[in-house]
């Protein structure tokens, strides 16, 4: 090829994208396995004419997909005009200046219908940017053909799960690999001993509270006793199927464990049950807040056409299809399964600063250290708290 | 000077134009992001200061210095490049030796070695997480089959398992890169060379160690070098198996700029970490050759 072919080559594909992105617009998804999704957006398509939607099935890993996002919108281009948003990514993705401000465009009716816990996690400063479309929070299951109370606190807990552990069936799972669902477990923990990690208002650290460091000590004195050593590798999937083979007694995990269980039937069905997680003595329970929403990207080129995609999948009627054939729980009042709705309504949010992922990698890593045994939980909170407060205060 | 003849001709400017396109192409993806990524190392450049450059000096070295979350990503890299290069090594030439005294067959054993290589690691990844799973992991289940064990050993939650369980899994995809390498090394030995040894009475380990080994020299530089540069920017490996847990017990260098890039945004010092580990790197590079190199020119 000659030098010249080649620079023209160069050139025509660097001004390629552009004029073909205007016709349409894109939506990251988690991958589609029930077809749930590719279903809602055909639909949409077809009932509302206008430029299409294209839905791009995304791995499976959220983090791996907050960084295509990241990339995405770094460069400046609109490769994904709809964003799927986690609710940990708003501070970050609004304070960098991703996305945008839907507080005029959700109707009264909508807002009132939401819960409010969900509205507040999509807001920054005050101001919407994501549209709440599933709620998830951190639950405790248990077989309820061995226990006939279930517990309310660490200690019952710790004592039932020893009493009715056996050769071949553990007391409790929950996750403890070093990732952001170690977090969500390690919070409902802490919270649940009156103690909290970040405070919002004055960014201060407060990881160094006696109750952080009995809150650490509890997950500590699980593993190897009612917890299997391996627990610290384990993530949601692995802590299910082990829950639902039969082999567990307590599971901590989300709800759509709920809907699968309740769905496949099968021996379990009628064995499990649900409660918040429990809490120390003149304390009360507290679960994590997680869930998923669509937000608009500031770099998308037709945002009216965009926000109507948006209404559409938020309509009681869509978010209902999706609850049906994949289990995640509306964020709408009315479509919560009664099981899970004051604890859903009660739930807290994480830290919401824009160094959030940085901040949640820190206490990782010194959670992680501290759990398999690399350094005391003092030590690990200490510096933890250190080294967050360092990352806050520059 | 007609143009036929120009392109004919030994001329200087003909071969500076036959060499522009690829100095181009190499400009644009090679020096400009080295120079960018130098350069962004001395600025504050991150969600913080609104994405917005403000000149930094020296900072962020200086934090480099005092960050212990590199130090130990810097011993985590250390540590697993010194050990899986040196089984690579040292697994890849034994199964070249034996290949090369093969008779027969020798380009079928080289085509089902090849076969790690070729697949894409972050699915390696997965199968290897598999085999040291706690509960169903095939591992395990041998182990404890043959009575090595009576419990199943969690490898991935304790941080020098998880290390050893990476490494093993490094090991397997990449003893194929260098097996072939070595092998090629060992069929330019001249075997007359051999022969003379054998008239004078030398062993095989004589031929090994006067013949074989110094023409394998330039082979085993190769092979080395490439090996501690891959084994030095490991990341789909780590992501996969253990997102660099537990307790940062396996977060690499690459892994630790990776987060810094693209989670919490700060591209300064993101770039500040791959500038010194490039550095590192080069400053090895640098001494492995002056090393081997004056071995090999001391031989003939």
């Amino acid at each position: 090829m000659s030098a010249t072919a080649f620079l023209a080559l160069l050139l025509i594909s660097l001004a390629g994208p552009s004029s073909v992105q205007d016709e349409f617009l894109t939506v990251l998804m988690e991958p589609d396995g029930t077809g749930v999704w590719r279903d809602l957006v055909f639909r949409f398509n077809r009932e509302h004419p206008g430029p299409a939607v294209h839905l791009i099935e995304g791995p499976p890993a959220t983090n791996t997909r907050e960084d295509m996002y990241t990339t995405s919108f770094l460069s400046g281009g609109a490769s994904y005009d709809i964003v799927y948003c986690d609710v940990i990514w708003i501070p970050k993705f609004v304070a960098a200046g991703w996305l945008l401000d839907l507080s005029d465009l959700i109707s009264e009716q909508d807002r009132a219908d939401y819960l409010p816990v969900e509205l507040r996690a999509g807001s920054y400063q005050g101001r919407l940017y994501r549209m709440p479309a599933f709620t998830d929070a951190g639950v405790l299951y248990y077989r309820k053909d061995l226990v006939a109370h279930p517990p309310e606190t660490f200690d019952e807990l710790m004592q039932i799960a020893l009493r009715l552990k056996t050769n071949d069936r553990w007391g409790l799972l929950w996750q403890g690999k070093q990732y952001e669902g170690l977090i969500t477990v390690y919070l409902e923990v802490l919270w649940g001993h009156g103690g909290e990690w970040i405070d919002d208002e004055s960014r201060k650290v407060l990881l160094g509270s006696p109750e952080a460091i009995r809150a650490l000590e509890f997950l500590k004195a699980t593993i190897g006793t009612v917890s299997p050593p391996a627990v610290t590798t384990y993530i949601e999937e692995d802590t299910r199927s082990i829950f639902q083979n039969g082999r567990a007694v307590f599971l901590r995990n989300w709800p759509y464990v709920w809907t699968l269980i309740q769905r496949r039937g099968g021996p379990m069905k009628d064995q499990i049950s649900v409660v918040p997680m429990v809490h120390a003595p003149r304390h009360s329970s507290a679960a994590t807040l997680g869930g998923w929403g669509f937000a608009i990207s500031k770099f998308c080129p037709n945002p009216q056409r965009a926000w109507q995609f948006v209404q559409f999948l938020t309509r009681p009627e869509q978010l209902r299809a999706v609850q049906q054939r994949q289990g995640r729980i509306p964020s709408r009042r009315n479509l919560i399964p009664a099981e899970f709705l004051s604890i859903l309504d009660s739930a807290r949010m994480r830290p919401r600063i824009p160094e959030y992922a940085q901040a949640s990698d820190i206490l990782q890593r010194w959670l992680s250290a501290a759990l398999t045994g690399q350094v005391t939980p003092e030590e690990a909170l200490r510096e933890a708290a250190r080294e967050t407060q360092l990352l806050l205060a520059s | 000077m007609r143009l036929s003849s120009f392109w004919r001709a030994e001329s200087d400017a003909r071969n500076v134009l036959f060499f522009l396109p690829a100095a181009i192409l190499l400009g644009l993806v090679v020096v400009y992001p080295i120079l960018r990524t130098t350069i962004l190392s001395l600025f504050h450049l991150k969600l913080a200061t609104q994405f917005q450059a403000e000149f930094a000096g020296p900072e962020n070295f200086v934090r480099l210095l005092f960050d212990s979350r590199f130090h130990n990503s810097l011993k985590v890299t250390g540590l697993f490049t010194a050990v899986s290069v040196a089984l690579e090594f040292g697994i890849g030439l034994l199964l070249a030796l034996a290949a090369n005294a093969l008779v027969h067959g020798k380009g079928l054993v080289r085509t089902v070695l090849l076969v790690p290589w070729t697949l894409p690691t972050a699915i390696i990844a997965v199968l290897w997480t598999w085999i040291f799973n706690d509960q169903y992991g095939v591992l395990n289940a041998l182990l404890m089959k043959t009575g090595i064990t009576t419990e199943a050993i969690p490898w991935l939650a304790g941080p020098h398992t998880a290390m050893a369980a990476i490494i093993m899994a490094d090991v397997w995809k990449t003893v194929p890169f260098v097996f072939p390498v070595l092998l090629a090394g060992l069929q330019n030995v001249p075997r007359e060379l051999h022969e003379a040894i054998e008239m004078d009475g030398g062993g095989a380990w004589a031929k090994f160690k006067y013949v074989t080994w110094p023409h394998l020299l330039p082979f085993v530089f190769i092979s080395i070098i490439f090996r501690i540069i891959q084994a030095f920017a490991i990341f789909d490996l780590v992501y996969v198996m253990t997102g660099g847990g537990p307790g940062g017990g396996t977060e690499t260098v690459s892994l630790y700029s990776y987060q810094t890039y693209m989670r919490y945004l700060d591209f300064g010092y993101g770039s500040t970490l791959v500038v010194a580990t490039v550095l590192i790197l080069a400053l090895t590079a640098f001494v492995l050759h002056t090393f081997l190199h004056r071995r090999y020119e001391r031989q003939f």
